[in-house]
């Protein structure tokens, strides 16, 4: 990189870092949302709330429908229009360095959620398939420039530590996550090259791997 | 519809009714998608809304354009080297031309900084002007001139590029000057005054009304959007703060907030959104600021009285744009004809803009009229009047049907070494039937404006 495209205010880097977040859990979410979807229907009709415990919510609902609208725009903390609200705010704040049709779907992606919060759009199966295009083609437009520049390095910094963070949370194999944090090293390498790392492995307590990241966040980005 | 135009305007409408109704509402969401935003505060409230836009464009000649560019080019020249005269030498004055208490009073004027040259002695760098086209004499007049920080140019921008997506066939079909160059023009200028480093657009923050272009401005420019904390000055010097700590210096500063805010330590001690020290590095020649502090008395409405004398003093030119026909009550003569004929004239505050502090007298009750006379005798330098310009109404398309609407044009100058005005501008137009009033803040919407040859 050279020096022009090393630029960037510590305020658009952690929005950038935190749209990355957001938009990879609400990703990640509907994901699982989807899978567990398919296993309430007629395999375990408790699978969303085991699901949901795992990130300390507790969710009601009578149907796998109502499970699905329940965990995407139910009154919780894991509320997606709300996760969005935050993404649309940390877009806006850092649009001039967003790819303009990366920018363009995140206000789409938003908008269908609002809709969907406010009740004019049923929220099924052929919602989280317009939602997750969304969010595809977002990644696909930040990765489509020709070469990467710094805000591309947060913003895919903070996707992969939600991946991590995510992973972790629901309990999942460390070995995923382990392969994460390489990728996160690699990126802090470049936006931070005298940054110096302790290795992990899978048998460290998730708690650990966690604060490891977010030490290596506050030593990149200086407010 | 005027002769001038008829013939691109048959050949536009043509394509036009061709096309697709349905188009329109894509056309929409493809504008509501770019969240191409004009906020409001109402009642202490922030309001974040799209700017309302109209999908008919405003048609322009080339030969209208033309004359245009060169009355336009003429005019900032000119308000360059007023300028730079008035902070200097000040020969208009001592030549009589214009009465020096005009320019002590006006709003703008910064005395603090008489004496100082700013980078290649240039102040106007992007600049606004306001015009309509009187339809009784089918002239262009200039009604306003904005060389503080005149915004809107990025919607026109984003409607442009709408339509190329939405409607090709009428830029394969009709030869329209293309638009594109404006962030390159910004650059250009930046560049040109640059004292060393890198370029940013100094933005109040997310709550600004104009938040969307500042950021837009900023991606396409090559500039670095900044806030005021993420700036620091050193040693009379202008630094940005990276990410990682590291200083790096800044050589040109667009500022998106007026003078008054931007350094605290040298204007108005409460802003909040300023860079303490910045004027003393802009005054130590380490960094140029766009537009100039101080060109405020230059948008002057009462100093806009003087521009045509201006034209022939600084460059022994007659102006190639009139003025709207203009009187001040400062003068005892204008003043006697202002209150004879008050009820057809329109009189501005002169220290207000975005449409506000502007009355029309035949919208006045007698009491309005009476105490508005008072309010000029007690401080004339306060106001302007002028004849209402009876400016042509421009097509809009609304709830399926095409409406006529007053609309007003602002023109873009930026200069560098030698002004260029753009082959563009914001067509503002008013929602509601029999309005004068365009401004965006007064909830005027936006059109394109295409030039044709």
């Amino acid at each position: 990189m050279n020096q022009m495209n090393q630029i960037l205010t510590a305020n658009v880097a952690s929005n950038l870092y935190w749209l990355g977040r957001y938009l990879e859990r609400v990703e990640a979410t509907l994901l699982e949302i989807d899978s567990v979807y398919d296993c309430i229907i007629d395999v375990n009709f408790d699978a969303g709330k085991k699901l949901y415990s795992n990130i300390g919510i507790e969710l009601e609902y009578t149907s796998a429908l109502t499970f699905m609208r329940e965990a995407i725009v139910g009154d919780h903390s894991g509320n997606m229009k709300t996760l969005l609200d935050f993404a649309r705010e940390n877009a806006i704040i850092s649009r001039s360095y967003i790819e303009l049709e990366a920018f363009g779907s995140i206000i789409q992606l938003h908008d269908l959620f609002v809709q969907a919060a406010a009740g004019e759009r049923v929220i099924d199966f052929m919602f989280m398939d317009e939602a997750l295009s969304l969010i595809s083609e977002v990644w696909g437009e930040i990765t489509r420039r020709e070469s990467r520049n710094v805000d591309d390095y947060f913003l895919m910094l903070g996707k992969y530590v939600e991946k991590v963070d995510f992973h972790l949370r629901l309990g999942k194999n460390k070995e995923y996550a382990i392969r994460f944090m390489d990728e996160i090293d690699r990126i802090v390498s470049i936006l931070a090259p005298d940054a110096t790392f302790v290795p992990h492995n899978a048998k460290e307590p998730s708690q650990v791997i966690l604060d490891s990241i977010n030490n290596k966040i506050t030593k990149i980005i200086m407010e | 519809m005027i002769s001038q135009h008829q013939e691109i305007e048959e050949k536009f409408w043509k394509i036009f009714n061709q096309q697709d109704s349905l188009k329109i509402e894509e056309f929409k969401k493809y504008m509501d998608k770019f969240a191409v935003n004009f906020n409001l505060y109402k009642d202490g409230n922030f309001i974040e809304r799209s700017l309302p836009f109209d999908v008919i464009p405003r048609i322009m000649t080339k030969a209208e354009y033309d004359e245009l560019n060169r009355g336009l080019s003429q005019r900032i020249k000119t308000l360059n080297l007023f300028l730079e005269d008035l902070y200097t030498e000040q020969k208009i004055i001592r030549d009589g031309i214009i009465p020096f208490e005009f320019v002590e009073q006006a709003k703008g004027y910064l005395k603090e900084l008489q004496g100082f040259s700013p980078s290649k002695k240039l102040r106007t760098h992007i600049n606004g002007i306001d015009l309509v086209k009187d339809s009784v004499t089918d002239k262009w007049i200039i009604l306003e001139d904005n060389l503080r920080v005149p915004s809107g140019a990025s919607y026109p921008l984003s409607i442009r590029d709408t339509f190329r997506k939405i409607y090709p066939e009428f830029f394969e079909q009709l030869s329209i000057a293309p638009i594109k160059e404006y962030p390159m023009m910004l650059k250009e200028c930046l560049d040109y005054v640059n004292c060393g480093g890198v370029n940013v657009v100094l933005t109040p923050g997310r709550f600004n009304s104009a938040y969307y272009e500042h950021s837009y401005l900023a991606q396409m420019s090559g500039s670095h959007l900044v806030r005021n904390h993420e700036l620091i000055v050193e040693d009379k010097k202008v630094y940005f703060k990276n990410y990682d700590g590291k200083p790096i210096r800044v050589g040109a500063i667009y500022r998106r907030l007026d003078d008054d805010f931007i350094d605290p330590e040298f204007f108005n001690p409460d802003s909040l959104i300023g860079v303490p020290g910045l004027m003393e590095a802009y005054l130590a020649g380490n960094v140029a600021i766009l537009n100039a502090p101080g060109n405020g008395v230059a948008d002057d409405k009462g100093i806009y009285y003087f521009v045509p004398q201006m034209i022939r003093y600084y460059l022994g030119e007659e102006p190639i744009l009139d003025n709207a026909p203009t009187y001040l009550p400062y003068f005892e003569k204008d003043k006697e004809y202002i209150f004879e004929n008050m009820h057809r004239l329109v009189i501005k505050d002169v220290a207000e803009a975005g449409g506000y502090g502007v009355l029309f007298g035949h919208k006045m009750s007698e009491e309005e009229i009476s105490d508005l006379k008072n309010a000029i005798s007690e401080d004339p330098r306060r106001f302007i009047a002028q004849e209402l310009i009876e400016f042509y109404d421009e097509k809009c398309y609304m709830d399926g049907e095409i409406v006529e609407r007053k609309a007003d044009f602002r023109a873009y100058v930026v200069m560098a070494e030698e002004p260029k005005v753009w082959t563009c501008g914001l067509t503002r137009y008013a929602v509601e039937a029999g309005n004068y009033l365009v401004n965006s803040s007064q909830g005027g919407g936006f059109k394109d404006t295409w030039v044709i040859e």
